[in-house]
């Protein structure tokens, strides 16, 4: 069996006495991966101990199956950061410094500004490659910093929040860009805590809250797609009344229904209680659970038990 | 008319070789000289090091065209203007230019958060210190060194025994005065990156560095003169490595604070040491997080 991307087992990191990260053990498979969680709940801290820039004090981590305590170096060769801060000069063209990262990254002279070029291309910023970035948008120096984070070629990409402060076509290029990381046969994990942009670019997450994980695993276990919503012209009470009659369980938000029944289809519970209430309806489909509700109910759950 | 095919070949693998840890220091020396002459940088960031530089080659240049002068109207031997002094001309220009330098090396870094790319990359702090440090050593010691090789090869061309003959007498010029520049670098370059370490614009790092060492030497000259405490002549920095490079050079251009406390050129050597050593501990230490 091929070795998780990666693999941490007891990891706890604490600065002075507030606990950051306490007991993460997680095993993380290939592909896009979302970290999740409210500020302050880790994720950084995460990243960081992923990279070695923090020592872990307790717990072991592996990137590509090799323990980081034994080839840090290594591993770092073969992973990019995007910091969710301010990284790059500004007294530099962005085809110099790219090209620069490139070389840090441990590739030759030649091969390192062939690749910027290609790169900033890549993330569209072929035509400002040669502009200082000091004048460059929040939007352009996020692309920048994403290609100096793919420039060496990385067989991982760590991106804290790297829709911060990009307006919504901004955000949306940039979500793009990280889907396609896929294509250039590049891992991702994606750090953020705005819940929608990891659902559009995640197959698997990574819960996090006060340092603890809540909830780890492929982001379609989450969705559950025997509920049905539906959003009534006329009395919703009436309609609620009648499915719950019928053993469902209903929940109202004004005349938004969400239905959930265990012993047939929802749908045609629904059709039959509006047919009988002589109701209209304006929007009838399944329940779309999002990453927030999820993050939401398990964040209860959590601080209940 | 040959119609031109625009392929996009997207995202290309790298299948070349990788350089690892070596190729990462070698980039970022070759950083360093770029970042501290302005190559690459806006027009303003080549003027003071080329300015500094000019200044530094200009005594050397002017007693080469006097010495020409004088040599053809036999009034006066070419030979003068020693090496030993040579140093105490351009020191001041030299400590400017090496605040600067250090600044320009460290400070941006932190300024800009380009730390963190550094952070991710097949680097340790050792790695990243000793690329910043060779970066300033290149250019330190060029600075320093340069106008002497300059002064040697004028004085030997204006010399009346012929420029072989002079060569042949004065070669071992060559290496005394490049060991002067190294000391002249230890006594300034690691303190220079210290402060830099800390402080938070290149204009303050580099004002804070020509401070502390400008104000030493009246400072610790005040305490020797009193006879409080003659151990305190080995901080007056500036004097340190003036006085080695005389011991050096075999040469005296003045009575050097160290030597007024009753020390000998040894002990500044010694002193000169133990603080770039010190800076080099303190600087690991600040940047231990690169890891």
């Amino acid at each position: 069996m091929d070795a998780p991307l990666i693999e941490t087992t007891g990891l706890r990191f604490a600065y002075g006495p507030i606990v950051a990260l306490d007991g993460v053990s997680i095993q993380i498979p290939d592909g896009r991966i979302g970290l999740v969680g409210a500020n302050g709940a880790g994720k950084t801290t995460l990243l960081k101990l992923l990279l070695g820039v923090l020592p872990s004090q307790t717990g072991t981590i592996s990137v590509f199956g090799i323990p980081l305590d034994r080839d840090m170096l290594g591993i770092r060769s073969q992973v990019g950061w995007m910091p969710e801060g301010a990284c790059l000069p500004p007294d530099q063209s962005a085809a110099d410094f790219i090209g620069y990262a490139a070389e840090l990254g441990g590739l030759p002279v030649r091969a390192a500004r062939q690749r910027a070029s290609d790169v900033l291309g890549i993330v569209g910023l072929h035509e400002e490659r040669f502009r200082k970035m000091g004048e460059f948008s929040t939007g352009m120096l996020q692309r920048a910093k994403l290609a100096q984070a793919i420039v060496h070629d990385p067989l991982l990409v760590l991106l804290d929040e790297p829709t911060a402060g990009l307006d919504p076509e901004g955000r949306e290029e940039m979500l793009d860009l990280i889907t396609r990381l896929d294509e250039f046969g590049i891992n991702a994990v994606v750090s953020s805590h705005v819940l929608t942009d990891i659902e559009r670019t995640c197959e698997w997450i990574v819960m996090l809250d006060g340092g603890k994980v809540l909830r780890t695993g492929p982001l379609t276990d989450l969705s559950t797609p025997d509920e049905v919503e539906v959003e009534v012209l006329g009395d919703a009470g009436t309609v609620a009344k009648l499915v719950e009659a019928a053993g469902a369980t209903v929940t109202v938000e004004g005349p938004t229904l969400t239905v959930r029944w265990e012993q047939g289809d929802a749908f045609d519970l629904v059709r039959d209680a509006l047919v009988e209430a002589d109701a209209g309806v304006k929007r009838l489909g399944a329940k779309k659970t999002t990453l927030e509700d999820v993050f939401l109910s398990t964040g209860e759950e959590a601080s209940d038990g | 008319m040959a119609e031109g095919v625009v392929f996009d070949l997207g995202y290309q693998k790298h299948e070349g070789e990788r350089l690892g840890r070596a190729g990462a220091v070698s980039a970022l020396l070759r950083d360093g000289l770029r970042r501290v002459l302005g190559i690459r940088r806006r027009a303003r960031r080549k003027v003071l090091p080329i300015m500094l530089l000019s200044i530094a080659l200009l005594p050397a240049a002017f007693f080469i065209a006097f010495g020409v002068i004088a040599g053809e109207l036999e009034v006066v031997s070419a030979d003068m203007f020693g090496h030993a002094y040579y140093f105490d001309l351009t020191g001041a220009v030299a400590l400017v230019f090496i605040a600067l330098s250090a600044a320009e090396l460290l400070v941006p870094d932190r300024l800009h958060g380009t730390l963190q790319v550094y952070a991710s990359r097949p680097l340790t702090t050792v790695d990243y210190l000793a690329g910043r440090a060779a970066s300033m050593a290149i250019l330190v010691l060029g600075f320093l060194w340069l106008p002497h090789v300059v002064l040697f090869i004028g004085r030997a061309w204006v010399s009346r025994g012929g420029f072989g003959d002079y060569v042949a007498d004065n070669w071992s010029t060559l290496w005394q005065t490049a060991a002067a520049s190294v000391v002249y670098f230890l006594a300034f370059a690691p303190l220079g990156l210290v402060v830099a370490s800390v402080a938070k614009r290149p204009a303050v790092a580099a004002g804070a560095l020509m401070g502390i060492i400008s104000v030493s030497g009246p400072a610790t000259e005040a305490l020797v003169d009193s006879g409080t405490f003659q151990p305190i002549g080995l901080l007056a920095l500036q004097h340190n490595p003036g006085f080695v490079k005389d011991w050096i050079l075999g040469d005296s251009t003045r009575t050097w604070i160290p030597e007024k406390a009753g020390f000998d050129p040894a002990a500044s050597l010694v002193m000169i040491i133990l603080i770039a050593v010190g800076s080099w501990a303190v600087l690991v230490y600040r940047y231990r997080r690169l890891r």
